[in-house]
């Protein structure tokens, strides 16, 4: 019995002592060896780290079959199934680099995107909060970038020559009525959303993803921050406004809830205006966010917020006749969303999902007589996406909207009800790491023009080195008629634009090079005619007959240059835009460049962090060329230019502790130069006086502060 | 008698087996151990880790379930991410870390120990691109220490992290020696009485501290 085990023990020991050498050389696919990688056999101990020249070798006591697995950060592992003998073995083994930003081609044309998830983007989000003369307001820095322009009387933004009716705001998905703060003639509003509620912006110049419609020329896309950065209260003092907010979260869920008053009085008590105004802006409003997560995966997302503003002014302009005229504005917005996403199977299915209602009222007296009215949007929207290997995805969604507006003109009253729905398909295919490609399909319909349509979407990208590549895209894109021309006519059909955009990049250590070129086509443009001659009054209703007859074109490029690199703690990008647009639309009588446009935008950015006293300043720069205006008394029709507009803006802000509580104050600085900007002329109704319509201030001041009464608040320069 | 001899020869052999893994696992772990112990006490070697990550991670293969080597490959990944060039190169590091940590959570569930390495990981991720990393990464990183305190808040290493970052944030931000000193202070005196519970279980840390003290109170 002792024997028996002993030479048992023994049996087991000889079987140990068969050992099988394995060596062999790890490289990349060009051959260049890795050193460093590791190479073992599965399950076992047996295994090396590779030496210089990549080679490794060890010997193993296992028998038959193993699994020879080599890994290295930053490429795919390999496994191979090997059998062992005694014999000694020799591997080749050669590793394909991971996926990865740097190495992986990105569709690009027609997209500027501002993000932290991603790091090849050409803007961070706290870029919308530090650029001068933007006002902290995310359109204010969109204006800035290339394929977008300056139009200063008017809210919206302004893309490749189309109107600001032609770009949606867009934000988790769900389009926006009401963006911007209503407004009166000739007086530019900002954004409704504050900029640090968003942890993402996508700028689109056109070409843009099947999911999104309504729009000829583009979408800014905004998605919200999935949880509160800081815990605790609050509070903002500026010479406008004073605001209190609250943040608390824990794991799984949070809430911020933000109120706040704000009247211009004082501040138009110490910068001069141009404007004579009857009841300085005075404004309340109040926003509530909730966010659960419902599991692991899930997440319920809820935004609520209430505005209610007041304002009066006399008129820069004459619209009706040679005396000035007294307008007043009280606005009410409500605007709520609810989003739902979630990942199902390993995160092999993604929702996303939402519901959205808003509801606006503007009650507007124009020399006494009424001329507000409602308008009120409910939508659904689901959005399914199948994510394959390699990041290959197809996605499929609907969306659902009810609007129903409501007007008033001369005391007679007007109302429109529309159901519009949309199916969207939209496939992303990485034929290989260089190569990518996306096509998708868009359909809508509208109740109230009974009508539908079918737009197409594509876009190529092709990686032409290292760090450059191409990108092109192409599609359709509808848009209803602008409502005023529907209540008396809901025969027309669709507005389209066709979009040709072609794009270069190169990226390399935060440098930032772009150059796109594009060429839009638009066609059943909305046409009115009124057997009269031309009216100017931008707020005018569309009594005439109207068709689909219009159409025109846009063409031209845009450059960006970005250095964050070669200057420490200095950042400073230029962007410069062409356009080249005519369109026959509207009352126009002729092929002509609508009054929006202007051929020539520019602008310079700067930043600059001071480390030694916390301190931030930027300085931007832009130039607007000349924008055409109507002259009843010249024969060629809007051949008028207005001059160029200059602004040279500044903006400092100043992190610090009092008190231990942290706080930022800031200083802005617009049209330090106290340029005369004109933006446009306007004729008395009898053609024989010219007004110019500016800007509300020249050269004004805002100061302000931020502080966080929280010890936790945990905050970098980058909070500022 | 055949029956007898059967089950004891089985016996033998999976006690035989039972034992001289586990006496294989002590040994691999002791010996790259002593290594870790040089690595860590000492200016960091990238080829030094990189051999240390892979020596980790070739124990983790071999023992599905022991969370120790995934513990010490996912800290050697993540030393590696602060060495590593550019910020592609750091998350890819940082990721790899990160996926060898979850696999220690999933066999051993979350620990104090395994919270400040969750914590070292969003430590590095923050340290790879400072600028745009404050709002997302320093409250996961803050979040991650408290969880860890509150499984054992005498484990010293959550002091050394917490020190650590606080000594290198400035003062306007509420870091700096000042802020630094008394964290790491209290480091040393959590470390005066700690025990690892094992020789192969987490004992690092202590010459970080007072070198970082040290730093302080200059």
């Amino acid at each position: 019995m002792k024997n028996l085990l002993l030479v048992l023990v023994l049996l087991q020991g000889t079987s140990l002592s068969a050992q099988t050498l394995l060596r062999g050389q790890v490289t990349d696919r060009q051959g260049r060896s890795l050193p460093g990688a590791n190479v073992l056999l599965k399950g076992t101990y047996d295994g090396a780290t590779t030496d210089t020249l990549g080679k490794f070798e060890f010997n193993t006591f296992e028998k038959d079959t193993a699994t020879l697995l080599v890994s290295y950060v930053g490429y795919e592992p390999s496994e191979q199934r090997i059998f062992l003998q005694g014999k000694s073995h020799t591997f080749a083994i050669k590793l394909e680099e991971a996926a990865s930003e740097l190495n992986t081609v990105v569709i690009t044309a027609g997209s500027f995107e501002a993000s932290d998830e991603k790091r090849m983007t050409m803007l961070k989000p706290l870029d919308i909060v530090t650029t001068a003369g933007a006002a902290a307001d995310i359109t204010g820095v969109m204006q800035l970038l290339p394929g977008a322009q300056r139009v200063g009387e008017q809210a919206g933004l302004f893309v490749r020559g189309g109107s600001g009716q032609e770009t949606k705001v867009v934000i988790d998905g769900m389009i926006v009525q009401n963006p911007f703060f209503s407004s009166l003639p000739d007086v530019q509003q900002r954004g409704r959303f504050n900029p640090f509620m968003f942890k993402g912006t996508a700028f689109s110049t056109g070409g843009y993803s099947a999911q999104y419609g309504q729009a000829l020329s583009s979408v800014l896309l905004l998605n919200t921050t999935d949880q509160t950065s800081n815990n605790g209260l609050g509070v903002s003092l500026n010479m406008a406004s004073a605001g209190l907010n609250y943040d608390v979260a824990n794991e799984k869920q949070s809430l911020s809830v933000v109120g706040y008053y704000g009247n211009l009085k004082p501040l138009f008590a110490l910068v001069k205006q141009n404007v004579e105004w009857t009841r300085a802006p005075e404004f309340t409003g109040s926003s509530i966010t909730y966010r659960l997560k419902t599991s692991k995966t899930g997440l319920l997302k809820t935004y609520g917020m209430y505005s209610d503003s007041h304002l009066g002014m006399v008129t820069q302009a004459p619209l009706d006749d040679d005396t000035r005229t007294g307008i007043r504005l009280h606005n009410r917005n409500a605007f709520t969303t609810i989003t739902y996403t979630d990942r199902f199977a390993d995160g092999k299915w993604l929702l996303n999902s939402g519901f959205s209602y808003s509801h606006n009222r503007d009650e507007t007296t124009f020399d006494g007589a009424n001329f507000g009215g409602s308008d009120e949007r409910i939508q659904g929207r689901a959005v399914l996406t199948r994510v394959f290997e390699k990041n290959n995805t197809l996605l499929f969604g609907t969306e659902i909207h009810r609007i129903n507006l409501q007007t008033a003109y001369n005391d007679q009253s007007y109302a429109l009800h529309d159901t519009y729905t949309a199916a969207f398909a939209e496939g992303e295919v990485y034929l290989s790491r260089k190569l990518a490609g996306r096509a998708g399909v868009r359909t809508e319909y509208s109740s109230l023009l009974n009508r539908f349509n079918l737009a197409p979407r594509l876009s190529f990208a092709y990686k032409t080195g290292e760090y450059s590549q191409v990108s092109l895209a192409a599609g359709q894109f509808y848009q209803n008629p602008d409502y005023r021309y529907l209540y008396l006519n809901t025969d027309l059909n669709f507005e389209r634009a066709d979009h040709l955009i072609l794009n270069y990049q190169r990226i390399k250590d935060k440098r930032t090079f772009r150059i796109e070129g594009f060429y839009k086509n638009y066609a059943h443009l909305v046409r009115e005619f009124t057997n009269l001659p031309y009216d100017a009054n931008p707020y005018r209703f569309p009594w005439g007959q109207t068709t689909n007859g219009g159409h025109g074109y846009a063409q031209g490029f845009d450059v960006f240059w970005r250095d964050q690199k070669s200057i420490k703690n200095f950042d400073y990008w230029v962007t410069y835009s062409y356009v080249d647009t005519r369109r026959l639309f509207q009352q126009f009588e002729k092929l002509a460049t609508p009054t929006f446009v202007s051929n020539h935008n520019a602008s310079l950015i700067t930043k600059r962090w001071f480390e030694k006293i916390t301190t931030s300043a930027s300085f931007t720069y832009s130039y607007t060329s000349g924008r055409p205006y109507y002259n009843p008394n010249n024969e060629r029709f809007l051949s008028d230019r207005t001059p160029p507009v200059h602004n040279l803006s500044f903006s400092a802000s100043k992190i610090m502790t009092i008190k231990r509580n942290f706080t930022v104050v800031y200083l802005a600085v617009d049209n330090i130069l106290n340029t005369r900007n004109i933006f446009t002329y306007r004729y008395t109704p009898d053609g024989q006086t010219r007004y110019a319509v500016g800007p509300q201030s020249y050269r004004s001041f805002f100061v302000g502060m931020q502080i966080m009464l929280s010890k936790k608040a945990v905050v970098g320069k980058n909070d500022v | 008698m055949k029956k007898i001899l059967t089950i004891s020869l089985a016996l033998f052999f999976s006690a035989n087996l039972l034992f001289a893994q586990s006496e294989k696992y002590t040994a691999a772990m002791t010996a790259a151990l002593t290594d870790f112990d040089k690595s860590q006490n000492k200016e960091p070697v990238r080829d030094e880790w990189l051999a240390l990550a892979n020596r980790f991670e070739r124990i983790a293969s071999a023992e599905p379930k022991e969370w120790l080597p995934r513990y010490y490959a996912a800290y050697a990944y993540s030393s590696l991410a602060f060495m590593g060039n550019n910020v592609t190169e750091k998350d890819q590091l940082a990721d790899k870390a990160e996926v060898l940590l979850k696999e220690a959570i999933a066999i051993a569930g979350e620990n104090s120990e395994l919270m400040v390495l969750d914590a070292q990981i969003h430590q590095v991720r923050l340290a790879s691109d400072p600028q745009m990393r404050w709002q997302t990464e320093g409250p996961l990183f803050a979040a991650s220490l408290a969880k860890a305190k509150t499984m054992d808040a005498n484990n010293p290493r959550i002091y050394v992290l917490e020190g650590t970052s606080l000594l290198y944030t400035p003062e306007q931000f509420g870091g700096g020696k000042k802020a630094a000193r008394p964290v790491l202070e209290k480091a040393m005196e959590k470390f005066a009485t700690f025990k690892p519970q094992s020789p192969l279980h987490p004992s690092w840390g202590e010459g970080q501290a007072g070198y970082m003290l040290g730093e302080a109170s200059k």
